[in-house]
């Protein structure tokens, strides 16, 4: 998609929209409408980012995992997955089969050893072009966001990743911390390749009839329109200190919520939540962003960071 | 894995659409409830009781479908009941003849056949659609009564035999009460059910000699296994309501923890 073609670090993007981890899965790119049309050509995305993978499998949180708020989404999944060898075995070869498009692997671990073995287990494969390193996942105790509110612990982390691979290194940050800037520059000064945010708030819901929480573990991430401005404040706020490329998320539901990151400093976005609410999002905003630079003869490289 | 469930890979590419679908009829056949019929555009074979779709009325754009059960399948019309709890449920109370809703299905695995069988058909509440269907399929089976049961007069739906717990309609108490005797006087190999999970945790208790299926409900967001969204806690593991479901062995499910 000419248009709206754009890199992170070491990886470029046919088109500038990605999907965010946790919130696409294959079975969507075989969705049809009543016409039979595919309702998302792989095409229109940029790349594919997996769900987050650790090193044992996951069972996941307790249920209920997941309340839809007045303007957003409030989910305690717990990264339940297969597990580094069950996502290799089974989980990679379907995707390298079903893939066109780059594949990212969002990965977290308990220790910065644990971080390591994984990467190195992953680096053979051809088929992963990149990895997005979660340290920031509300919804986990020993994974997670325990790495992501410390700027020394990320270094140490990063600086350690990239030392084992030359592939794409993004780094998602939490907004739950005080100065995501700092945490952005330590991952920078390590070695990351790009960063990648927002994660989800911190959320909670309860019924006020009965007095309990809509969740089973009360708080846990919040996600969706509501998050988008607390997005876009952090991906500028970012975007101000560090030189390597942002992929931003948060509420991203529309081109135009899209560009407005563009603007906030994002190289390329992700859409989460919006998935949920309308599988052929990423579609639509591919296609409306590639229609409002056609028809300014605009680049969407020209509008990064062109705030005004 | 029991013989009935469906391959999901294979449903999504072959059966999966979403759609918006035109609203033919519009309903409120009891207070906090919405009978809504949908024009599926084409004859609507092969779907099972038990399953169900994600709706959303043009009202709640950006926000979820809400996984909305089936309760009957007429050629190329598909009918839902659905209880009014929030917003996105209520919006399908505004909707008018000729109105579009948007419709991701048909999903999830929906219950064993009751071809032949001794059944009892076990619905609570909100839980009535998929037991009111099967029970039209009734012919099928050797034996068959359904049992609704419901907190007051105003949740009354067509059954054999009708529970309420203020006793202002049918018998005083609870849909569970004579199941036990109801299963040995009419020698009853299969029990269906649907409803609030201390109904359906106390009829699995009832239930341990005989077959049991129950059809859950969780709060969902995309419906075809992506989110992880709708996990319950199923044999030593969690499952996925919308992609293992909503249907599954009532012995298999760790009621304690729901």
């Amino acid at each position: 998609m000419k248009y709206i073609e754009s890199s992170l670090g070491k990886l470029k993007l046919d088109s500038c929209v990605t999907v965010a981890s946790g919130t696409f899965g294959l079975d969507y790119l075989k969705l049809r409408d009543a016409d039979g049309k595919l309702l998302l050509p792989q095409e229109s995305l940029g790349a594919y980012v997996s769900k987050t993978i650790t090193y044992e499998l996951k069972a996941g949180n307790p249920s209920p995992r997941l309340y839809e708020t007045e303007c957003g989404l409030l989910n305690s999944i717990g990264l339940q997955n297969p597990g580094l060898k069950g996502f290799l075995q089974t989980d990679l070869p379907i995707l390298k089969d079903a893939l066109r498009i780059p594949l990212i692997v969002s990965f977290s671990g308990s220790s910065i050893d644990e971080f390591c073995e994984m990467i190195t287990a992953m680096e053979p494969y051809q088929e992963i072009a990149g990895y997005e390193v979660n340290v920031s996942c509300p919804n986990v105790e020993k994974e997670g966001i325990a790495f992501g509110a410390d700027p020394d612990v990320i270094h140490k982390l990063v600086a350690s990743l990239a030392a084992l691979t030359d592939k794409e290194l993004i780094v998602k940050l939490s907004p739950s911390v005080t100065d995501i800037a700092q945490m952005a520059l330590a991952a920078q000064e390590a070695g990351a390749s790009s960063i990648a945010l927002i994660n989800t708030l911190w959320g909670m819901a309860i019924d006020w009839r009965t007095g309990k929480a809509m969740l089973s573990k009360k708080v846990g991430g919040y996600s969706g329109r509501g998050v988008k401005p607390v997005a876009l404040a952090l991906v500028y706020k970012v975007a101000q200190v560090v030189d390597i490329p942002i992929l931003a998320m948060g509420g991203i539901h529309t081109w135009q919520d899209a560009l407005e990151f563009i603007y906030a400093g994002a190289s390329a976005v992700a859409v989460g939540t919006a998935n949920f609410n309308d599988p052929g999002a990423p579609a639509k905003i591919a296609k409306g962003l590639q229609e409002h630079c056609k028809t300014n003869n605009i680049h969407i490289k020209d509008l990064i960071a062109n705030l005004r | 894995m029991p013989l009935w469930t469906v391959e999901p890979l294979l449903w999504i590419s072959n059966m999966i659409t979403r759609e918006l679908l035109k609203v033919v009829d519009v309903n409120i056949p009891a207070p906090q409830y919405v009978l809504l019929k949908l024009d599926a555009g084409k004859p609507m074979k092969g779907l099972i009781p038990g399953m169900f779709y994600e709706l959303r009325a043009p009202s709640q754009a950006g926000r979820l479908f809400k996984p909305i059960s089936i309760l009957e399948v007429e050629d190329h019309l598909l009918s839902f009941l659905i209880k009014v709890i929030g917003a996105g449920t209520e919006a399908f109370a505004h909707l008018k003849a000729g109105d579009g809703v948007e419709a991701l299905g048909p999903l999830g695995n929906g219950f064993p056949s009751i071809n032949g069988r001794r059944v009892l058909l076990v619905s609570g509440g909100a839980g009535y659609p998929p037991l009111a269907w099967l029970k039209r399929e009734a012919d099928e089976a050797e034996f068959c009564l359904h049992l609704h049961g419901c907190a007051t007069a105003d949740e009354v739906f067509p059954c054999d035999l009708l529970y309420t717990v203020d006793g202002s309609q049918g018998h005083k108490g609870l849909v569970t009460d004579s199941v036990e005797s109801l299963i040995s006087d009419h020698k009853i190999d299969l029990v269906l059910s649907c409803g609030p999970v201390p109904m359906l945790a106390k009829l699995t208790n009832i239930c341990i000699q005989v077959e049991h299926y129950v059809s859950m409900e969780a709060y969902m967001a995309c419906g075809i296994g992506v989110c992880h969204g709708c996990a319950i806690p199923v044999d030593s593991d969690y499952k996925l309501v919308c992609k293992d479901g909503p249907v599954f062995d009532a012995t298999r499910i760790r009621w304690s923890e729901l």
